[in-house]
């Protein structure tokens, strides 16, 4: 597992932070993952002044969210993302626009110094941002019994189920949900999700490592794999990182990111 | 001048001896034949061969292995030499065979078809150093570098440091000038390209401390000519991507350079940054894009390996069709932007900062997309597929990530308020062979650059289209689609006007509002809409898959979805003739962008 590549995941109360960890976090490995409950986020969503405007372009799609709860969490998280963003790039949450590529995934229009992935199940939230690649998260409640003799075929490339079958009920089960976690992570990360068939990639179920089906190793080190319980341990969070090797500024601020002599040049050309 | 030659019958060349030759300039035997840029593009895919054939030293097979060892593949980067192709990047006037830049990206596509590192690496970044000097340089300058890129050297770009900068654009050299009129040299670069084996460089470095528009100057260094020790040259920089790329810092300490090193004048690096950046901000795209078209045949071949009548499953329907529209909607916007470098060269940099904001990213969302149909193939590293990984390794290089991008934010983001005023809704539609892509076009020059147009012609080429495409709504389900889509393009133009018009002028150098940067993203995608739209219309009658509205259709929702803007149900058909155009262009070995050419294998 890359424990020393991603950040453990920070607990965020509320809209208020505090968000320090994030900053250091970013700073320090390249990504932060932050997590909460919904419930937590809630009031502050439902008594934002200006929901509307911090909703944006999803404002129609919340409103038009027939079911109480659902519409909760989806109001909650669209906050959690806004707000970890604008953390990360010191603005006013309002002025981000929050748009979708083409298989769902959310992206920051205009920002892309950071990369975001949403998860949520049950009453946990989580958000990862990235400077250095693509990021998804997955999270899973960690009592989710995941049956390997039923989902093998779905989800186990065949080195995977070499590695599995021998193994003790129990930690069978556990270790079937964490690649379950782990492939959700890759593939969201991707921003494929599902189109992109669990059985045509794999993991090292020791390593943590990304293989191919027959077990060879995938890639040339370029993602980072972690998972780790949250919420006292009643969820299993996954997290995948994709480094593209740019090797990126480690100043996320939105501020900053105008080169003052282009904007200067430009600017003179202006007048 | 290049002296016209015959060049060895192609398919002999696809095959001939790995051994390196001595460096010969285009003069010599292999020399590439003279002839327009179509005739030379063809005679390179031949000259490159088979990429498939395991037999090829050029194919995919020697490639991969040189980006596994970490080396340049050395058989090609000799033939390339051989055959002259640094000529390329030397202006027509100068003996050289750069005539316009969609012309240049045309020749260099079956390069970039096989190893986007190599065309950079052994191409690109040396016309990227070089077009400094082609702006701005004095006789002997514009000769001594004519002569170093005719006779196969390199003139390796050496960048200054720009905002939120990564590894390739950290770090800056200062040169103080001295009375003489001449510089002192010092500063340390660890990531810059071809810096072991450079003829000559092309250095914007710092020569004030001071933060305006005049804070920088372009120095042309020939590193024989400078005193012992003055430059060191400083180890490797092995990189992630571009893994067989010569990477290497440079330091320079105390060391003098004198008068005739400064190209232009003093002060003019940044606005010759800008001038010259927008032809690499559309040729990254225009070669790039040729990259992904191999990956897309890979994604074909997976997905018709073993299958009845080569059909791939119905379930990869939507990606194939919707990638191979998304690279002729990469082409027609980076290919219109090449072509107004020649027809409008005051306001082309609008169009190319877009070029370059928009296309990478979406390059990219194209890989991620064809990884569903490689599947376990997208981790193959044999030659039918490995391809992809590294495609997927090179392409962030390329493209220089958020720092690129901000790089161009900053060029539209200070014009935003002004097009709003002046432009939009305003400026007349352009000539029409802007989007022709066969059609001739004045002479480019890159002197004629300028930074002073803020006209916007590609809007008012949308809204023009739009009108004309409201009363053919009956014509067919597919028209109606594309004159709804056009009009939400022009409807995202409208909001774009009201809320730019309100925003304060860029007096100083700084980012107020950061609601201005996806305002300039949202900008940059319309103006791909409009491009699409414009090169779909310069094909109507002539009977062609590009004159069919399908392409265009699909290209244009995608871009619509991406942008948020409401679009029409994709009409019946329309994902069959785009598919049908897909594997027809597989099967025959055509390109799958708007030059559709025929490739070699």
């Amino acid at each position: 597992m890359d424990e020393q590549r991603i950040s453990t995941p920070i607990h965020v109360p509320r809209p208020a932070g505090p968000w320090q960890g994030v900053h250091e976090n970013l700073t320090r490995l390249g990504n932060a993952v932050v997590h909460t409950t919904w419930g937590e986020w809630l009031p502050a969503a439902l008594t934002a002044p200006r929901l509307r405007r911090l909703l944006g372009r999803d404002w129609t799609r919340y409103r038009r969210i027939p079911d109480p709860t659902v519409r909760y969490r989806f109001v909650a998280a669209r906050l959690l993302m806004k707000h970890t963003a604008a953390a990360a790039l010191r603005v006013d949450p309002e002025t981000l626009d929050l748009a979708y590529r083409l298989g769902g995934r959310p992206y920051l229009r205009g920002f892309d110094q950071i990369d975001l992935s949403l998860t949520h199940t049950g009453d946990l939230m989580a958000v990862g941002l990235s400077r250095h690649g693509r990021i998804g998260v997955d999270a899973e409640p960690a009592d989710r019994r995941m049956r390997f003799d039923l989902l093998q075929a779905q989800m186990c490339t065949p080195t995977e189920a070499a590695e599995l079958a021998p193994l003790p009920e129990h930690e069978q089960t556990a270790q079937t949900l964490r690649l379950w976690t782990l492939k959700e992570a890759y593939t969201k990360a991707l921003g494929q999700g599902m189109r992109l068939g669990f059985t045509e990639f794999g993991f090292g179920l020791r390593s943590g490592r990304l293989l191919a089906p027959d077990g060879s190793p995938a890639t040339r080190g370029e993602w980072a794999f972690a998972t780790h319980p949250a919420l006292g341990g009643r969820y299993l969070l996954s997290v995948a990182c994709h480094d593209a090797g740019l090797d990126p500024a480690a100043d996320t601020s939105a501020g900053t990111m105008l080169d003052p002599g282009f904007l200067a040049a430009m600017a003179d050309h202006q007048h | 001048m290049t002296t016209p030659v015959t060049a060895p019958a192609p398919a002999a060349a696809a095959h001939r001896p790995s051994t390196p030759g001595p460096t010969t300039g285009p003069g010599a035997p292999g020399g590439a034949p003279p002839g327009d840029a179509a005739e030379r593009a063809a005679w390179l895919e031949n000259l490159l061969g088979d990429p498939d054939d395991p037999r090829n030293p050029h194919g995919y097979k020697p490639l991969l292995d040189a980006d596994d060892r970490r080396e340049a593949p050395a058989a090609t980067e000799a033939l390339l030499t051989e055959a002259g192709l640094t000529a390329e990047f030397v202006p027509h006037e100068l003996g050289g065979r750069l005539i316009r830049p969609d012309l240049l990206a045309q020749v260099l596509r079956p390069l970039f078809r096989r190893d986007v590192a190599l065309g950079f690496g052994h191409g690109i970044t040396s016309l990227f150093g070089a077009s400094a000097v082609w702006a701005a340089g004095d006789a002997a300058q514009r000769e001594t570098t004519a002569r170093v890129l005719l006779a196969g050297g390199r003139t390796p770009i050496v960048h200054h440091e720009l905002a939120h900068a990564n590894a390739i654009l950290r770090d800056e050299f200062t040169a103080r000038p001295t009375p003489d009129g001449g510089f002192v040299l010092s500063g340390r670069k660890d990531v810059v390209i071809n810096a072991d084996r450079a003829d000559a460089y092309v250095m914007y470095a710092r020569t004030a401390a001071s933060t305006g528009p005049r804070s920088h100057s372009v120095l042309l260094l020939d590193p024989e000519q400078l005193p012992p020790g003055g430059l060191r040259r400083l180890p490797r920089a092995l990189t992630p991507g571009m893994r067989g790329s010569r990477f290497a810092g440079l330091r320079f300490t105390d060391c003098p350079a004198g008068a005739d090193t400064l190209v232009g004048d003093l002060g003019d690096g940044v606005p010759l940054a800008l001038r010259t950046y927008q032809v690499n901000r559309c040729l990254i795209p225009a070669t790039v894009v040729a990259g992904v078209d191999s990956v897309l045949r890979f994604a074909v071949r997976a997905a018709t390996t073993g299958r009845p009548a080569g059909v791939p499953p119905r379930r990869w329907h939507t990606v194939l069709t919707g990638v191979f529209a998304d690279l002729l909607a990469c082409d027609s916007m980076a290919v219109t932007g090449l072509r107004a470098l020649s027809l409008l060269p005051d306001s082309s940099h609008l169009l190319a900062a877009a070029v370059k904001m928009t296309m990478p990213d979406l390059l990219r969302e194209d890989l991620e997309e064809l990884s569903t149909v490689l599947g376990a193939h997208g981790y193959d590293r044999g030659p039918r597929y490995g391809g992809f990984q590294k495609l997927v390794r090179d392409l962030p290089v390329a493209g220089l990530g958020h720092a690129g991008t901000a790089a161009c934010q900053a060029v539209i983001v200070p014009q935003l308020p002004t097009l709003a005023r002046r432009s939009w809704f305003r400026t007349d539609e352009p000539a029409g062979r802007l989007f022709l892509p066969r059609a001739p076009l004045p002479a480019f020059d890159y002197r004629a650059l300028t930074l002073t147009g803020s006209d916007d012609v590609l809007t008012a080429s949308l809204i023009g289209t739009a009108e004309r495409l409201a009363p053919l709504r009956a014509t067919s389900d597919a028209w109606a689609a594309l004159a709804d889509l056009a009009d939400a393009f022009v409807q995202e133009m409208r909001a774009l006007r009201e809320q730019c018009a309100a925003l304060p002028d860029i007096t100083h150098a700084a980012l107020v509002d950061p609601r201005v940067c996806a305002l300039a993203d949202r900008y940059a995608l319309v103006l791909a809409a409009a491009a699409c739209l414009g090169v779909w219309q310069g094909q109507d009658g002539t009977g062609t898959f590009l004159s069919d509205p399908a392409w265009a259709v699909l290209a244009l929702t995608r871009i619509g979805r991406r942008l948020g803007v409401p679009v029409p149900e994709l009409p019946e058909n329309t994902t069959k003739a785009v598919l049908e155009e897909v594997l027809a262009r597989y099967r025959d070995h055509r390109s799958f962008d708007l030059y559709d050419t025929q490739l070699a294998g």
